[in-house]
């Protein structure tokens, strides 16, 4: 899986070239090295990030507010410099390039269209000023309003715009300019549940189709997984993980992104013994790949992993516990256990079994594949 | 019922100030068509004073002063106004105490204090250079001076008002420090130029006291000849100058607001 981003690459040229569309523009690469970003004495908001993003890569930037994730892509975009450290953009040196001069464009959060512009005029600011003629303007806006669904909307003024028209206008504005990196600072999160999910997905294909680097900013972490051929999530200035969303989620790097990716059934590791680990769930057996001498760190136990029933497949643990709380999702059960006083989740899809009910005693069964050691 | 009275009291005080408020000027602009040369008894409506005013010389050459001295102060105002609102802009998350008080100062002044100080000033540089003749230029300099907190502050107000963003989406989308000024800052800020102009201009026509101070020989100006000419009595003909004082400056603030206003969401 980790060598998965290069195919990414090659999968977006024949999507592309098998949608008919586009074909894949030169995209570029984006290597950062030892980043060091403070603001005034104390704040520190990059402490050295190295980072390395695929030409053509739909790459996300996920983490808390105050992670460093905004001022990663800022420096991306050159609306801020780093203290320390380079940034090369398609291998060269940009670390000093104003923003101007500069093949990058940003969807900011705020949309930030220009209030005394015809969306068409907004639609054209970048390539007027970039000298483009009149003309060229004309077609490349005509094309992108259609290539957007938004092309009635040209003559209007920003401010009769609704929410949804404003994001991919705004997206519009950047691509319109053909940039050799897109930057996107949480364009989604002004919209409503509905609105976002299906512009998630939209955004997705388009980046494919575009074969366009896309680096995309996030605090939400389903977001993150839907869209990203790759994610680094960051902390405290740090990047905590790289990975694929299969690997940040089934395999976080430590008790940090395990949490911060939604996993709430973590256990700390007092002892190990062969394959077995101690836990205040019980003793665990592991899978021989999750296999390590050192007693620290954590266990993660995926809740949708979990099985509930007398009946346990073979070589699965074995655990007991009571039913504390049910809440009733519709395509899937979700039951919190008190399993020797711990609080242990389980998902369980509903497969139209019988549930349990609170107070029950269920029996829990973990197979030993599922468990993942976390480092602290 | 109580709440009527009060109500119908609170109505009555309402129209109460605005007679105290428009009814002199409604008197004056009346009188101003006076076929008289009285200012007690109304005769017929005639245009005999504006005529009058335009065969008087003095009044042409004090008007043609006014309004010489009120467009270039407004521009010159304008352009250093934008700056300094600009700069307050740019640097308003520092620490600015001192300096925003600086920029107030003029405009809580007393312009008697103002006016002689600035005369003061003219005559020990006079002295000292030959240099700043009382004239018009001198009055242009000092009406800059007090329009400019005006210009600064609806500047300000006006950039305070945008989304801060804007200025990073327009160098995201390849504009130079210089294209940036002229396809951004300047149309995003036409209401406030424009409004901020005629503020100054009105300012400018408007003022007597700092203009008295630091006018020449050759260089009175409308509100200057006025108090000169009232010294020998109120004739129509003043009512005629204020009257059209009266017009000028009410189309000048209409403007003004006319620009200002909040844009609608």
């Amino acid at each position: 899986m980790s060598d998965s981003t290069p195919a990414v690459t090659r999968e977006a040229a024949e999507t592309a070239a098998a949608d008919g569309g586009a074909p894949p523009r030169e995209a570029s690469s984006i290597r950062l090295e030892g980043l060091h970003k403070r603001f005034g004495r104390d704040t520190v908001a990059l402490d050295g990030v190295d980072l390395t993003i695929e030409a053509g890569e739909f790459f996300t930037l996920l983490g808390p507010s105050g992670c460093g994730k905004t001022t990663l892509l800022r420096i991306l975009a050159g609306l801020e410099e780093p203290n320390d450290g380079r940034l090369l953009i398609g291998g060269r040196d940009v670390t000093d390039t104003p923003p101007h001069r500069r093949s990058v464009n940003t969807v900011f959060q705020s949309y930030a269209l220009f209030p005394h512009l015809s969306v068409r005029d907004n639609l054209a600011f970048g390539l007027r000023m970039r000298g483009e003629s009149a003309a060229e303007r004309e077609r490349k806006v005509a094309e992108v309003a259609e290539f957007i669904q938004l092309g009635s909307l040209v003559e209007r003024r920003v401010d009769q715009l609704s929410g949804g028209q404003k994001q991919r206008i705004a997206l519009a504005r950047a691509l319109v300019c053909e940039p050799d990196v897109l930057l996107l600072d949480e364009p989604l999160s002004a919209l409503d549940a509905g609105l976002r999910s299906q512009l998630q997905v939209e955004l997705q294909r388009l980046q494919k189709r575009l074969g366009m680097t896309f680096v995309f900013v996030t605090h939400d972490q389903d977001e993150a997984m839907v869209m990203s051929d790759r994610i680094a999530v960051l902390d405290g200035g740090v990047i905590q993980q790289v990975g694929t969303p299969s690997e940040v989620y089934e395999h976080p790097a430590n008790a940090f992104v395990a949490r911060f990716m939604g996993h709430d059934n973590l256990f700390a590791i007092t002892a190990v013994d062969g394959d077995r680990v101690e836990t205040r769930l019980g003793r665990l057996r592991l899978d021989p790949a999750e296999q390590r001498a050192e007693s620290d760190g954590w266990l993660l136990i995926r809740p949708e992993t979990l099985v509930l029933g007398d009946t346990l497949p073979a070589g699965y643990n074995r655990l007991e516990g009571t039913v504390e709380e049910r809440l009733y999702r519709g395509s899937r059960i979700e039951y919190r256990l008190a399993v020797n006083g711990q609080p242990l989740m389980v998902v369980a899809s509903n497969l139209g079994q019988r549930m349990h009910a609170v107070g029950d005693r269920v029996v829990i069964g973990v197979c030993p594949e599922d468990l993942v050691r976390v480092a602290a | 019922m109580r709440k009527r009275t009060l109500n119908r009291g609170l109505a009555g005080f309402w129209w109460l100030t605005l007679a105290f408020l428009y009814l002199p000027l409604a008197v004056v602009v009346l009188f101003s068509f006076n076929s008289v040369n009285s200012a007690a008894h109304f005769a017929d409506v005639s245009l005999r004073w504006y005529h009058q005013l335009l065969g008087n010389e003095q009044i042409l050459s004090a008007f043609r002063n006014s309004l010489i001295l009120a467009i270039v102060s407004s521009v010159i105002a304008l352009v250093i106004g934008c700056l300094i609102g600009y700069g307050m802009y740019r640097h308003r998350h520092r620490k600015l105490g001192w300096l925003i008080v600086l920029i107030y100062l003029p405009i809580v002044l007393p312009d008697i204090v103002f006016g002689i100080s600035e005369m003061a000033f003219f005559v020990q540089i006079n002295r000292a250079t030959g240099l700043l003749e009382p004239g018009l230029g001198t009055m242009i300099i000092a009406h800059v001076t007090f329009q400019i907190p005006f210009v600064a502050l609806i500047v300000y107000s006006r950039f305070v008002g945008l989304d801060p963003t804007l200025f990073e989406a327009a160098k995201d989308l390849y504009a130079s420090p210089f294209k940036r000024a002229l396809h951004f800052l300047i149309p995003t800020l036409k209401p406030a130029l424009i409004s901020a102009f005629f503020l100054s201009f009105t300012l400018s026509i408007d003022d007597f006291v700092i203009s008295f101070f630091t006018a020449g020989p050759e260089s009175a100006t409308l509100p200057i000849y006025i108090w000169g000419a009232i010294k020998k009595g109120v004739t129509p003909e003043i009512n005629a100058i204020a009257s059209l004082m009266i017009g000028a400056v009410l189309l000048a603030a209409l403007v003004s607001l006319l620009f200002n206003r909040p844009r609608r969401r």
